[in-house]
């Protein structure tokens, strides 16, 4: 039988897992397999430690707790089509070196492909 | 406190870092504590000089440690190594922060140019004291440059820009 630190990590990974949506207290003690019971006081301890927060739910007529992260978990998202990501010219870019962003055809493009559609970015006057 | 990071980050990260063959090494270091290369190599059915490459390029990340030990029988040295999880949040703030300095810097310069630009897309836009140098022709099309607004092209960077800054307080 895993030990209740195990299944804390394991609960408190999952719940971190789901970010911002958070995860049904009922749901995730079938994913780790406790009864309602010990998932109940794993969520408490969780709560208790400042690690989660619970939120009250009603699903399926019945009312349960919703868990959510309290630390969301870092993304890359916001940076992960950027092509200064490991640019290979990365340590001769600089605002005067001989590549620079501020004539980076890639990063242009890179800039343009964030809002594309939402604004004209014709530039024509 | 530990860090968490999704177990999808964790693959981007492995995918910018070296492609697709790097997410099946880390998913089978995700799995052990320390596996030599060579295991990697039989698990994954990479080649083990690939499994090398990809291992020294997430080493040069601090994303994986590794340890050595030297073999028995034929003194050479063996490589373990193991995943280092909570290196991975430093790394990605280290790349938020490169990004976030080379998008200020490009904000300033745009901001402090008037832009002139021939239409043609795959030509560059041209700051006015060049432009004027250049007697208002493109150097690559030669045609006539005309005044280009960059205000929506600011706009864009001053969103991203602003995002990034509460992205790293955070």
């Amino acid at each position: 039988m895993p030990k209740r630190d195990d299944r804390e990590y394991k609960a408190l990974h999952f719940i971190v897992n789901m970010g911002s949506q958070g995860v049904l207290q009922s749901d995730l003690w079938r994913k780790l397999g406790a009864s309602s019971r010990e998932g109940s006081r794993i969520a408490l301890k969780l709560e208790n430690k400042g690690l989660i927060k619970r939120e009250k739910e009603l699903f399926g007529g019945r009312w349960t707790y919703r868990l959510y992260s309290k630390r969301m978990p870092v993304s890359i998202n916001s940076i992960i089509d950027c092509p200064c990501l490991m640019c290979a010219n990365d340590a001769r870019c600089g605002a005067w070196g001989t590549i620079s962003p501020n004539e980076c055809e890639r990063l242009t493009a890179w800039v343009l492909s964030l809002r594309q559609g939402d604004a004209d970015l014709s530039g024509e006057s | 406190m530990e860090t968490m990071v999704e177990d999808e980050t964790l693959q981007k990260v492995a995918e910018i870092v070296g492609s697709e063959a790097a997410v099946q090494v880390i998913e089978v270091l995700k799995g052990v504590n320390e596996i030599t290369d060579d295991e990697i190599a039989n698990k994954t059915e990479i080649r083990l000089n690939s499994v090398r490459k990809i291992l020294y390029k997430l080493y040069d990340h601090s994303l994986v440690a590794l340890r050595r030990s030297r073999d028995q029988h034929t003194g050479w040295f063996i490589f373990h190594w193991r995943l280092q999880p909570d290196q991975l949040e430093g790394f990605i703030l280290n790349q938020k922060k490169r990004v976030y300095e080379k998008l200020e810097t490009r904000l300033g310069f745009e901001k402090d140019h008037v832009f002139y630009f021939c239409g043609v897309p795959e030509c560059r836009k041209i700051p006015f004291e060049e432009a004027m140098e250049l007697i208002f022709r493109c150097p690559t099309c030669n045609k006539l440059l005309m005044h280009f607004d960059n205000s929506a092209f600011i706009e864009i960077l001053r969103l991203k820009v602003d995002e990034l800054r509460k992205e790293l307080s955070e």
